[in-house]
């Protein structure tokens, strides 16, 4: 009878449990098989939920096709907003905030991101307050996937980390195109890589993990052994291996900020390509997209450096006088910033640093036309700082220093320096740093820029001296003395992280770990080894005995499937957190100040109640966001007689600043006058005053 | 007597008439050049011409403008000489910027004289034989009509007709210029004012003109700006009119956003007209030289249009030089000049695209120079300075009035008259009409169109030419030949330009041997025949990539090991220099 009883409980909790599976809830449902590495979705699947959200929400939610990739895919975006028992415009009039998901075609964690946000906001929308408050007042716009070829790509015979659309390219120039691409030799289902021995072979086994190859150290007498090659064959019988490959171009290196020219995986120029364009016109047709909000392997909270370049016009410069002499430069002479890195290098300043031409520019004042504007910065360090804490706060772990910069000619560039609003792109999920066992905390520069002076003396003098070794500071400077420095309040923490971050960086000695045992450490701990294929021998008919093998594709890329979970959830708060601050105008109150029967002086205090400001630095200067006009409506009996009769005001920091506007008008009393405010970006609002 | 008399008449005026036919185009079609087309009598023109010569005319629209007009495309191709992708191609567009329409009648005019006098003339004959033409004669057909046909005036509408929030101020093409005075022309408004209140006072030889004051003196009118009134009430007049972008900054090469480069457009290719002209120029990668006529000051143009980039190759600016120097005696007055260096910076121009994308030797001529600088001796010093004054537009000079009343007659420039204006009160409109500058008066569009169409034949024909020079076949042993190859190019342009080579812009030239029983064994570049050196070639399955092509006025000479029996086909296949073919005999 008990056992009755269960059974019949166990079939009333399964059927509960399928009634309660709502389309693509699939994660949760497989969260019990925690090992599991996470599994993306086929791009059908993901259009058909999104179909099928829009369908059943058709209040909320309604597809838009923005376009089609180059092997005719549909680039679908999903535009969600109230539409009814709310007081705001028409969707495209709103505010509104643009989720943009795997440019990249391969970040299939961010088209569940994306999903997982719109699933939210719709299944929230009338519960949740500040997801109601977000799509009765602004449009949310979602991209799921903008590089539907490279994505499907992935569910195609065999995995490889190619991230480009499906057009044609002739990588190496023979006039023959895409005729030599990968194939998957062993069939193990991925694109590994093939070592072979070879007397011209320049790579070695690495002495620590026999596993991984480096390049041989000819100063250490090392001698390479073997070649390597991407796994597959010479198709066309030019000696090359999977020189060219089917596709393509990377629609995350094709947008028309700091685009790389003749690069052939960036694309003919900028915008050659489909999606790209599909997503450029979206945009330029949503001038009311205020923030952006992007999922790719750039993590832009974490790593705030900028592609770099030198402005415009600067192909020859001047050095000054103070630098010229020190680098044996002529003051008056021009220089190609290739020839001051030369110079630079040659002069021994600044040691082994490695130093590029942007940093010369940089150096020069010549400008990067891409760095972060210096008024716009503080907003963005203020959201790096709130996004930090969150991660702790959520225990989750992501190295640092494996998040990913901008690239050139990246989206969520486009969108801040072009495009001229926020900008903000996240990974989600990086391998983590393993733990090494009875290995203490290690201090590093980062966490000595946050500490407090009384912190860093109570580190103790062991650990600062560990962390001294670590930098290579020079031998005089010991722990004892860095503290008493400290105590009495010459230095600061941060300032000495400043700068250490400063200093030539140190070149790495061949002992030390490989960069990527990381990874091996991480599939053999995490994945029980299945990260990494192991060396086997392989019979190739053009190269012999060979061995295939090495890091699956996507190990980057698909977490375990609980971590992927956490990850993403933790993310679609953060964005619905970073939705609720876009910026908007309200009128606090109009003052109406008898100066004399008649005259009237009108104050009109305009405020920004929201975080972020009206509009960025870099859109103001890219004219791309506009100003804030307020205009004062008169009837025919009443005149202006000083003030603009429309008023310009640039923009509106957040958190309540409020700026003003007067004019004096002549009116009679008793009679209304009227104040419209309006921005593209912000909507319009209005309010009126009767004259005392 | 008499008979003889009048036999020998008959063969004289026979004679004469062979003489008149011989001496004229026997032109099937009529066309005038002392006249504008607007876009309706254009597509008549063209299709009359596609009508009378279809063996050489395709006529097709490569998209439509915003307004929905038909761009046309305009291909000129021999056919029984060969396809047209195994020719070089030589491109031409006119009217990217809409006020400067001429450039649309030199295409026009380009497209008449070599159908006309194929068969007859030399040069027409070859070039439409050896060559393809693309042709785009107005790339902004909204503008060219509103120029044409509306009011509109010397400067404007030079942006196509997309409405376009010029002043930010979220609103777009509000507040546009209006013709006040009904006269056709958008001219200048002035007002007279109390002595001592104006910025400007008039001419003392000629009260049409106004002068600005200097420091010190009063003046007793005020220059409005142009005919208009503030039509959205924000206190600014004319500030948002018609359109307010760049075709010719929009393009994809080194383009930059509009905080960079006025005109630019939200992104590269954003505008219908720019699109089609891309995929027009993509899909002809044959094409190895190209023009896009712009107005005015008198200028043989190349690129770069920035200095960011840097200069052209060294060896790219030697055909540019050679093309451009004898460009200027086909063009008296025109200097061959840079835009970057010698005139102001274009960022995402037509020009740089088409040199840094297709690989294209790319020019832009100014069409026309101002009438009266065309008169004066030129400073050797300041060599550009008066063009670039002259291009911005001076006003009010006494010689321009004098051209004006003499040369033009008073067809150009209207008189100023008093008009009551809503917000100024009682004004003076008047000043130079549409026609008044940077087009050239009809009686001088036949030359300005008959020059400029030379240069570009002249160019067409600079191109490469190539020739397979000499085969010649060594028996070895049993099936086994050496072919010594040459090929020859005879004109400046290499197959393969310098940009092309550096940045693997297009394929390279390719050497193939098509027949039954024929093999590539081994094959070199001959570096020095009489030592017997040569430089090995990878083999690609009976394929051999020649990476730099043939250079201009020079040869490449080939070592080719081959194993025939019969007959094979030598084939020289170049992107930009077109396909040759010989057949060669193995006994």
């Amino acid at each position: 009878m008990r056992r009755i009883r269960k059974i019949i409980v166990v079939l009333i909790l399964t059927f509960l449990n399928v009634l309660f599976l709502k389309p693509g809830y699939f994660l949760g449902a497989q969260a019990e098989t925690k090992s599991r590495i996470f599994e993306p979705r086929s791009f059908e699947e993901i259009i058909s939920f999104c179909q099928s959200l829009a369908s059943q929400n058709a209040k909320l939610a309604r597809i838009i096709e923005i376009g089609q990739s180059y092997g005719g895919r549909k680039i679908i975006i999903l535009e969600l907003a109230a539409k009814e028992n709310t007081s705001a415009p028409m969707p495209e009039e709103r505010p509104a905030v643009l989720v943009s998901a795997n440019l990249e075609g391969l970040h299939f964690l961010g088209t569940e991101a994306a999903c997982r946000l719109a699933r939210k906001l719709i299944e929230e929308y009338g519960k949740d307050k500040i997801i109601t408050d977000i799509l009765n007042r602004r449009t949310i716009y979602i991209a799921p996937i903008l590089n539907p070829d490279a994505y499907t790509r992935w569910f195609g015979r065999f995995r490889s980390e190619r991230m480009t659309n499906s057009r044609p390219v002739d990588e190496d120039n023979d006039g023959l195109i895409d005729e030599d691409g990968p194939e998957d030799l062993n069939g193990d289902g991925y694109i590994t890589l093939m070592r072979v021995k070879d007397p011209e072979g320049n790579y070695l086994a690495d002495p620590r993990e026999p596993r991984l190859l480096r390049l041989a150290d000819p100063k250490k007498g090392e001698k390479g052994i073997y070649k390597i090659y991407s796994e597959g064959l010479d198709n066309d019988g030019d000696g090359e291996i999977n020189e060219d490959p089917p596709g393509g171009v990377d629609i995350n290196r094709n947008f028309p900020h700091d685009f790389e020219y003749f690069v052939k995986t960036c694309g003919l120029f900028p915008g050659s390509e489909s999606e790209t364009m599909a997503l450029l016109q979206f945009m330029a047709e949503h001038k009311n997209i205020a923030l952006i909000l992007n999922f790719s392997s750039e993590n832009t909270f974490l790593n705030l450096q900028q592609t770099g370049q030198a402005r415009a016009g600067a192909e020859r410069v001047r050095v000054p006088r103070m630098y010229a002499s020190m680098l044996g430069l002529d003051p008056d002479q021009e220089y190609t910033l290739k020839e001051i890195v030369e110079a630079i290098k040659s002069s021994g300043f600044i040691g082994g640093m490695e130093i590029s031409e942007e940093m010369v520019a940089s150096f020069l004042g010549l400008g990067p036309a891409v760095t972060l504007d210096r008024q716009d910065l503080p907003v963005f360090e203020a959201i790096q700082k709130e996004y930090k804490e969150r991660l702790n706060k959520a225990s989750l772990d992501y190295p640092e220093k494996r998040a990913k910069p901008v690239q050139k000619g990246s989206f969520v560039a486009y969108g801040y320096y072009q495009f001229g609003v926020p900008s903000f792109s996240t990974d989600l999920w990086t391998v983590p740093e393993p733990k090494k066992p009875g290995e203490k905390e290690v201090l590093t520069p980062e966490k000595l820029k946050a500490m407090s002076p009384n912190e860093f003396v109570s580190l103790g003098e062991e650990k600062i001296a560990a962390f001294l070794k670590a930098q290579g500071a020079p031998a005089g400077l010991s722990a004892t003395s860095l503290i008493e420095m400290v105590k009495s309040g010459k230095l600061t923490p941060a300032r000495m992280a400043e700068m250490l971050e400063k200093m030539p960086a140190r070149s790495i000695p061949s002992d030390e770990e490989h960069p990527e045992a990381y990874l091996l450490t991480w599939s053999d701990t995490a994945l029980q080894g299945k990260g990494f294929v192991n060396w086997t021998i392989f019979k190739h008919p053009s190269l012999g005995e060979v061995e295939i093998g090495g890091f699956v594709p996507g190990l980057r890329l698909l977490p375990p499937i609980d971590l992927a979970e956490k990850a993403i959830d933790f993310h679609v708060d953060w964005y619905l957190e970073l939705m609720s601050r876009v910026a908007e105008i309200q009128i606090q109150e109009i003052k109406a100040n008898k100066l004399s029967e008649g005259v009237y002086e009108i104050n009109v205090f305009l405020t920004n109640p929201a975080w972020l400001p009206t509009s960025t630095a870099q859109g103001r200067r890219a004219m791309t966001s506009w100003p804030i006009r307020v205009k004062l409506n008169l009837n025919k009996d009443q005149e202006l007689f000083s003030g603009e009769p429309v008023a310009i005001i640039p923009f509106i920091n957040g958190s309540g600043e409020v700026k003003k506007v007067t004019w004096t008008v002549k009116a009679k009393k008793g009679s209304q006058i009227s104040v419209e405010a309006s921005s593209p970006k912000l909507g319009k609002v209005s309010r009126s005053i009767i004259l005392p | 007597m008499k008979k003889l008399k009048i036999i020998f008449s008959c063969v004289f005026i026979y004679l004469g008439s062979c003489l008149i036919s011989y001496s004229q185009p026997r032109s099937e079609i009529k066309l005038s050049f002392d006249h504008f087309y607007n876009h309706a009598e254009l597509t008549q023109a063209l299709q009359a011409l596609a009508k009378a010569y279809p063996e050489f005319m395709t006529l097709k629209s490569i998209g439509k403008s915003y307004m929905g007009k038909e761009i046309w495309g305009v291909i000129l191709n021999n056919s029984k000489t060969g396809p047209a992708e195994h020719k070089p191609g030589y491109y031409i567009d006119g009217n990217i910027h809409g006020n400067e329409i001429q450039g649309t009648e030199v295409a026009l005019y380009a497209i008449w004289w070599l159908l006309s006098n194929y068969g007859r003339n030399e040069l027409a004959t070859r070039l439409l034989d050896e060559r393809v033409f693309y042709l785009v004669p107005t790339v902004n057909p909204d503008s060219r009509d509103v120029y044409i046909n509306q009011v509109s005036d010397p400067d404007s509408p030079r942006s196509g007709l997309k409405p376009y929030d010029d002043d930010r101020d979220g609103l777009a093409d509000e507040d546009g210029p209006e013709d006040l005075d009904g006269d056709g022309s958008i001219t200048m408004m002035r007002k007279k004012v109390p002595l001592g209140t104006g910025t400007h006072r008039l001419h003392p030889d000629d009260p049409r003109i106004l002068i600005r004051i200097k420091p010190g003196e009063k003046g007793d009118y005020l220059l409005l700006g142009e005919e208009g009134i503030d039509n959205d009430g924000d206190g600014l007049i004319n500030e948002d009119g018609p359109g307010g972008y760049d075709l010719n900054r929009n393009f994809g090469f080194n383009w930059q956003p509009e905080y960079v480069q006025r005109g630019a457009g939200d992104y590269p290719f954003c505008f219908p007209e720019t699109a089609a002209l891309r995929d027009f120029i993509l899909a002809h990668p044959n094409i190895a030289g190209a023009q896009s006529f712009h107005n005015y000051g008198g200028m043989i143009l190349r690129g770069p249009g920035a200095r960011n980039m840097g200069e052209y190759l060294p060896a790219d600016r030697q055909v540019y030089d050679y093309v451009g120097k004898n460009g200027e005696k086909i063009l008296p007055g025109y200097r061959y000049i840079v835009v970057y260096k010698d005139m102001y910076t274009v960022y995402g121009g037509t020009i740089d695209f088409i040199y840094n994308v297709l690989g294209a030797f790319t020019f832009s001529n100014e069409l026309d120079q101002d009438p009266l600088e065309a008169q004066r001796t030129r400073q050797p010093r300041e060599e550009e300075s008066p063009d670039i004054r002259a291009m911005l537009g001076q006003i009010g000079r006494l010689e321009e009035m004098e051209y004006h009343d003499l040369v033009l007659l008073g067809e150009h420039f209207s008189p100023w008259k008093a008009y009551r204006h809503p917000l100024f009160g009682e004004i003076e409109i008047g000043g130079v009409k549409k026609f008044g500058r940077r087009v050239p008066p009809t009686f001088r569009l036949a030359e300005t169109c008959h020059r400029n169409a030379a240069f570009c034949f002249y160019h067409a024909d600079q191109l490469p030419r190539l020739e397979i020079a000499r085969t010649e076949i060594k028996k070895i042993s049993g099936h086994l030949y050496q072919l010594d190859l040459s090929v020859a190019n005879s004109r400046v342009t290499p197959s393969i330009s310098a940009v092309a080579i550096q940045n693997k812009l297009h394929r390279p030239d390719e050497v193939r041997l098509e027949g039954k029983k024929v093999k590539i064994v081994a094959a070199g570049y001959l570096v020095d025949e009489f030592r017997q050196l040569t430089r090995p070639i990878k083999v690609r399955q009976n394929r051999l990539l020649i990476e730099n092509g043939v250079p201009g006025f020079g040869r490449v000479n080939l070592r080719l090991l081959i194993e025939a029996e019969g007959q094979a086909d030598l084939i020289y296949d170049s992107l930009k220099g077109g396909l040759k073919r010989k057949t060669l005999s193995f006994d």
